[in-house]
């Protein structure tokens, strides 16, 4: 019973609105016919679940139909924020090397 | 086939609206201060379906060319314009609704305007219908419906948003607010919105 | 029992002057406008009013709202009964019945009052201990306990009234109308902030209205309410809710509130039209808690025989409702929040004698209390109350006067009595302070913390301020009114200057005339020797608590578990702070390393009907119609719900004698029209995409398991939809209107799915492809034409088609060709494809017209006979074909090489199509799975039961090894005899060995002997449709 902010309609609104669509940024490999079945089964199946920050995509069903991705708290259902797929990736891309400096 | 045309010669096609089976019009009477909810069908308007790269001027100035105004970019806006609404309903798709007769002519003339641009222009005047309402509870009667945060659904504005277990598009005007239903819906839809006015007393508006 | 206990008191809000009639347990009473069900009791002289739950000891009304753990009655009769309501909260009117809900078998004679003389027997734990064994009498047990338990009994027609649900959206809302939260209402309301201010109670103004010798600003309290609550309504930005109770707070503030809206009236005036109850969904900006608190009793020896209340209740019933619950009250308390009501019950007359465990007093109040005629006992609690079904008198026994309980058994020591007064009376009332009620600030998350200063579990105003959630007044531990007020200005200007708002809190004069409050001491139970309860609902006593802390329980949550305190329809509301505080006695910790057990929602029961709202009778869930309803009706069709649609399902015919044809009968019929002459399916609900682009073709290609790149504009093609794991998820036939244009269709229940996953594709992976799709299911309504009379059929309606046959004309519109012409003078894309194997047309219009071109068809087909069929005959026809129906020959873990349809599988394409890796992988190479095949019964009448398990012999004695199930199964009138399609383990090769094609399918306690064939029952060649 939360709300989401779709970046594609420029406003909150309520949870119901949406369909979740599971994990974000989970790239399709670009050659299949290449992986192991082993790689192509972690890509098919194998989620990160985690408790805590997820990325995830979201589905503005009844509104634009447009998918946007949320990072949103498992465990709490805060939200951190919400993006169009190609802002959300800038986002995620600086997090990601931001860690990434952080433990060197 | 969008050239093909009724074959009145030998035959005499019905249309038929999804809420038909209500008989509306015979319930109808002159809008009062007695109920706080007023209702009625627009019946078998003309319904295109518009999808195009807002930001390619081509599209635009090729719609504005069919149409004569311009299309509505901003997220969530409508513009209405002598016969045609215009509503956005996601950056790249737009439903435009005119009076039923115009539609194959509008849809001739952007499909004309829009060759060679990617886009995609659809008849869909059989897949929706619209539904006015107004009145003092007007609004009331709404909360029981949607999620949505009706005081944010200024005029001249649409959303797409959830009704009872359904979705709808909904646009405000200044004196009222416009229901847009899926054709398979509308029965669901028209039963549901009549349950949610019936304490505020509903009345079938004459127009 | 007839005894009268109203008074006259001026500040009463029950209107003495509309007295009505209503009914107890078959009794006549009669209360006043005003009165709750309690009061009305209560003042009518009625003392037991039911029976506890465990041990069938009679009980009495022990508090006056929410908190109540006794009296659950049964409002109502027939239809409209509601159980397990708390005498307390029913608002009286002309005509109530009530009734009482525990006693089982007899209101009269209760079988569990013995029990309440055999309770050692019954102890924590009882039924755990008790009815674990053996596990297969338990539902005898649960039966006989459920009934004894003594709750109410649910209405068993169905619900007469109706409900509704409402979506607000505010910037504040304000849950609790006491002082506190009035005062934050107004100062919001004045900012102009959208204000909904909710409270649970017929009137606004929480304990004010039991408070009328209080003043602020000099004015009687209930002048300052109704001063407040008039400005509240001229404002417009502010909605007021009464008798609507907050019940849960959700993730974002979303708060649900369930409104009364037509309980407290007498029948007749009840309007039809109006919801009984309302569920509100408010989601706010900001949330002001001011939930206030209830008060604690204190636990003491026999501390549950009828007329033991609390000392807020009594002076509730007395100052708001009039009703002096007895004569002679003895009050004890621990705290000086008491001490106003005692003064109050002195003042109106009754006889009062105060036990303090304290030692000394405030002088102020001694003063007063001498004037009043106030005998006061300081240093004294209460070991024993007299009295088996109402209250005689108790013992006072003087506690240790040198230490606090709390020091004392810290140092180990044992409480000592040193001696002891028996004081005669008829209502004792007790006060151990306050326990605010912190549930909705805890639903979402929050947890209280314990203040040694309170004694109480508390929230904080503006702990969680960045969630949006502020609390004012005695759910923060501030217990005093006048420092609430002045803190819950301050706590609102903080709140509305976080909204970018300020208020005035100008013309607000919150000074009262309040004595200064002495500390309260830290104590939960008077020691004795008699049954002290902590829980009264579920019957737990200070020794039920001990036993399970000696049987090692140590979290608060097992011990909550295993004792059942805080169980039941008031969930602790009473009692929880005490069990707490008991069982950190006997853990010998602090109350904070307790803790607390979670709060969930809801806060008090909520009925299904305002959960389920409009969801209901014909608006339960979305039915979607086709264009053809109106002509389906007409010819009677029975209707199944496919997704959300209604389908026909079969046309039973009504013979002269008016015998109308079952199921098989009419499916016979119509599967035999399709195949002898002419009938017609309306296939409107099947999904319809169109998609135009550039990159249409290839687009087909990726989400498509077949090859799009050489389709002809004009033409159709099936296409196989798998999902990246390589099942099939979903089918339909493709046309190719142009090479930058199709039109998809999909299956009627996958049409939603198919379109966001086509989406999701394109937006997430390929957004370079130059493709729009949309939606147009609802904009065609399609029929199909099917049999060798259809071609003739549709040439009478239209003219401008080359229908001619195709060996005659190869040129004109052959099969999976598609064309656009009039059909009945409605422009019409027609697709000759076939579901049946029969010659057929799908004849698509613009769904206005649909009803129309339907009826002009069967006109038209009436020389033939045409016959209208539903779906079960479609079913018939496609599995006689062996055509799969996708979530009934598929389940998600079935590829399109067990369905033996490596023809739809391009692997020449050169995009890896959606699940194409997957079918490499070593699980789907495996040539034994499951595979579809064709079953034929050795006996050709029976028709075998879809699911049932394949076993590879009669013999079922377990373990059997299973082979798969029947997927399809029907009676197929046009072979005379049965038929079926199953998924059977390496079924494709067993069909072909006629050593290794015998199976039986077991389902219902038989096994049926069959043999594995094709799928294909009829015409394999395709020489059906090929005409
Ligand atoms: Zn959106």
């Amino acid at each position: 019973m939360f709300v989401i902010n779709c970046p594609h309609c420029q406003e909150a609104r309520e949870e119901e609105e949406f369909h979740y669509e599971g994990e974000a940024f989970i790239a399709r490999p670009a050659n299949p016919e290449a992986e192991t079945d082993d790689a192509w089964g972690d890509y098919l199946f194998m989620k990160k679940n985690p408790k805590g920050w997820h990325w995830e995509m979201w589905n503005h069903a009844t509104g634009c139909r447009k998918i946007l991705v949320a990072k949103r708290n498992t465990a709490n259902h805060a939200i951190a924020g919400s993006w169009t797929l190609s802002e959300a990736r800038k986002v995620y891309d600086k997090e990601q090397y931001d860690a990434e400096q952080a433990t060197k | 086939m969008s050239n093909l045309e009724l074959n009145l010669s030998q035959f005499s096609p019905v249309m038929q609206t999804p809420l038909q089976h209500f008989n509306l019009s015979a319930k109808q009477e002159k809008m009062t201060d007695a109920k706080g909810v007023w209702a009625h069908e627009m019946a078998l308007l003309g319904y295109i379906h518009l999808r195009g790269n807002a930001q390619n001027k081509d599209f635009l100035t090729a719609v504005k060319k069919a149409t004569g105004v311009d299309l509505p970019t901003a997220a969530c806006s409508i513009s209405v314009a002598s016969a045609i609404t215009m509503l956005n309903l996601s950056p790249d798709e737009w439903m435009l609704i005119c009076p039923r007769e115009q539609r194959a002519g509008l849809q001739k003339k952007l499909e004309a305007a829009l060759t060679g641009i990617h886009s995609q222009v659809l008849d869909s005047s059989g897949g929706y219908t619209s539904v006015w309402l107004q009145g003092k509870q007007a609004t009331d009667a709404l909360q029981h419906c949607t999620v949505y945060n009706l005081h944010a659904l200024t005029p001249n504005k649409v959303v797409g948003t959830t009704f009872g277990k359904a979705s709808v598009i909904i646009y405000r005007l200044d004196n009222g607010f416009c229901l847009v239903l899926r054709r398979s819906f509308a029965d669901y839809i028209w039963r549901y919105l009549a349950r949610a006015a019936a304490p505020y007393g509903l009345g079938i508006a004459a127009l | 029992m007839n005894s009268n206990n109203r008074i006259k008191h001026q500040h009463s809000r029950v209107d003495l002057t509309k007295p009505l009639n209503f009914s107890f347990n078959g009794k006549s009473y009669i209360g006043y406008q005003g009165d709750t069900l309690a009061s009305a009791l209560l003042a009518n002289g009625v003392k037991v009013m039911a029976r506890s739950f465990k041990y069938g000891r009679p009980r009495g009304i022990v508090g006056a709202w929410a908190e109540e753990p006794n009296c659950l009655v049964q409002i109502d009769v027939g239809a409209k009964t509601t159980p397990d309501l708390k005498a307390t909260q029913v608002e009286l009117y002309e005509g109530l019945v009530a009734g009482r809900t525990s006693g089982w078998p007899s209101l009269a004679f209760d079988l569990k009052s013995i029990g309440g003389h055999f309770s050692r027997f019954m102890p924590a734990g009882f039924y755990y201990k008790t009815f674990k064994w053996p596990a297969q009498f338990w539902p005898l047990y649960e039966h006989i306990i459920r009934r004894a338990a003594g709750y109410g009994s649910s209405p068993i027609e169905a619900d007469v009234e109706t409900y509704d649900h409402k979506h607000h959206h505010t910037d504040v809302l304000v849950v609790g109308g006491g002082a506190t939260g009035l005062l934050a209402a107004l100062l919001a309301g004045r900012s102009g902030a959208s204000v909904i201010l909710l409270d649970d109670q017929s009137e606004l103004g929480g304990y004010l209205l039991s408070s009328p010798n209080t003043t602020i600003g000099g004015k009687s309290a209930i002048e300052w309410r109704d001063n407040v609550i008039t400005e509240l309504q001229s404002l417009p930005n502010v909605q007021m809710l009464t008798r609507t109770t907050a019940f849960g707070l959700h993730d974002m503030n979303m708060i649900q509130a369930v409104e009364l809206l037509q309980d407290h009236l007498p029948h007749n005036q009840r309007k039809p039209a109006q919801r009984r109850e309302r569920l509100h969904r408010i989601r706010a900006s900001k949330v002001v808690l001011a939930t206030g608190a209830f008060e604690r009793p204190l636990v003491f020896g026999h501390n549950d025989v009828p007329g033991v209340m609390t000392v807020s209740a009594i002076a509730t019933y007395f100052n708001r409702y009039g009703v002096a619950c007895g004569q002679h009250a003895l009050i004890l308390t621990s705290n000086d929040g008491a001490y106003q009501a005692v003064a109050d019950l002195a003042a109106g007359g009754l006889q009062v004698t105060l036990a303090d465990v304290r030692t000394e007093i405030n002088p102020a109040w001694d003063a007063r209390f001498k004037q009043l005629g106030i005998d006061v006992y300081l240093g004294f609690g209460i070991s024993e109350v007299f009295g088996k079904t109402t209250v005689t008198g108790a013992r006072l026994s003087k506690l240790n006067p040198t230490n606090a309980m709390q020091e004392m058994l810290a140092q180990g020591v044992k409480l000592r009595v040193i001696n002891q007064i028996d004081v005669a009376c008829d209502i004792v009332a007790s006060s151990g302070g306050l326990s605010p009620t912190v549930h909705l600030f805890c639903h979402d998350g929050g947890r209280p913390t314990w203040s040694d200063e309170s004694l109480a579990f508390v929230v904080s105003a503006n702990s969680r301020a960045n969630a949006g959630i502020y609390c004012v007044g005695a759910v923060t531990g501030v217990f005093g009114l006048q420092a609430g007020l002045e803190k819950a200005v301050e706590t609102t200007n903080e709140m509305l200057n976080s909204l970018g708002k300020n208020s005035t809190a100008s013309k607000l004069n919150l000074t009262t005339n309040e004595i200064a409050r002495s500390p309260a001491q830290a104590i939960y139970r008077i020691p004795t020797n008699k049954k002290a309860f902590v829980d009264f609902q579920n019957d737990v006593a200070v020794t039920d608590i001990e036993l399970a802390v000696r049987e090692n329980f140590k979290s608060i949550e097992h011990i909550k578990r295993y004792t059942a305190l805080g169980f039941g329809t008031d969930q602790g509301k009473l009692s929880n702070v005490n069990g707490f505080a008991i069982s950190a006695e006997f853990l010998g910790k602090t109350i904070p390393q307790v803790g607390t057990t979670t709060y969930r929602p809801a806060y008090t029961p909520v009925s299904f009907g305002a959960l389920a709202g409009a969801h209901v009778n014909d608006t339960f869930e979305p039915r979607r119609y086709t264009a053809m309803q109106p002509s389906h009706e007409k010819y009677e069709a029975e209707f199944e719900t496919v997704g959300n649609w209604m389908r026909p399902w079969y046309f039973p015919k009504t013979s002269e004698n008016m015998h109308s044809e079952d199921m098989h009968a009419a499916v016979n019929r119509e599967c035999l029209a399709a195949r002898n002459s002419v009938a017609m399916l309306d296939a409107s609900t099947l999904g319809k995409i169109d998609i135009q682009g550039r990159d249409v073709r290839e687009f087909l290609n990726r989400v498509y398991s077949n090859a799009w790149s050489q389709l002809a504009p004009g033409k159709c093609r099936y296409g196989l939809m798998l999902n990246e794991a390589g099942m099939v998820m979903d089918d339909g036939v493709t046309a190719c209107i142009t090479d930058t244009h199709f039109l998809m269709t999909t299956t009627t229940g996958g049409a939603a799915n198919v379109l966001n996953w086509l989406e999701k594709w394109h937006q997430t992976e390929w957004p370079e492809l130059e493709v729009y799709m949309t939606s147009v299911t609802d904009h065609w309504a399609t029929a199909a034409l099917v049999g060798p009379k259809s071609r003739e059929v549709l040439a009478k309606l239209c003219n401008d088609i080359d229908l001619s046959p195709i060996n005659l004309s190869p040129d004109a519109f052959k099969f999976m060709d598609w064309r656009d012409g009039t059909v009945a003078g409605v422009p019409a894309r027609i697709f000759r494809i076939s579901f049946s194997g029969e010659l057929a047309y799908e004849i698509n219009v613009d769904a206005s017209y649909g009803n129309y071109v339907w009826e002009e068809l069967m006109q038209a087909g009436a020389s033939f006979d045409i016959t209208p069929y539903g779906t079960e005959t479609m079913h018939v026809l496609r599995a006689e074909k062996g055509f799969i129906i996708v979530g009934q020959e598929t389940d998600g873990s079935v590829t399109p090489l067990d369905l033996d349809m490596a023809w739809a599988v391009s692997l020449k394409k050169p995009f890896s199509f959606i699940g194409k890796r997957s079918l490499a992988r070593s699980d789907t190479v495996r040539t034994d799975r499951k595979q579809l095949v064709g079953l034929l019964t050795e006996d050709p009448t029976i028709v075998l039961k879809e699911g049932a398990q394949i076993i590879n012999s009669s013999n079922i004695l377990p373990p059997v090894p299973m082979f798969g199930h029947v997927t399809s199964s029907y009676y197929s009138a046009f072979l005379g005899r049965s038929i079926a399609l199953a998924l059977v383990t390496d079924g494709l090769k067993r069909r072909d060995d006629p050593a290794n094609n015998t199976i039986y399918a077991w389902a219902e306690g038989k096994a049926v002997k069959a043999t594995i064939v094709s799928p294909v029952f009829v015409d394999a060649e395709g020489a059906r449709h090929n005409v």
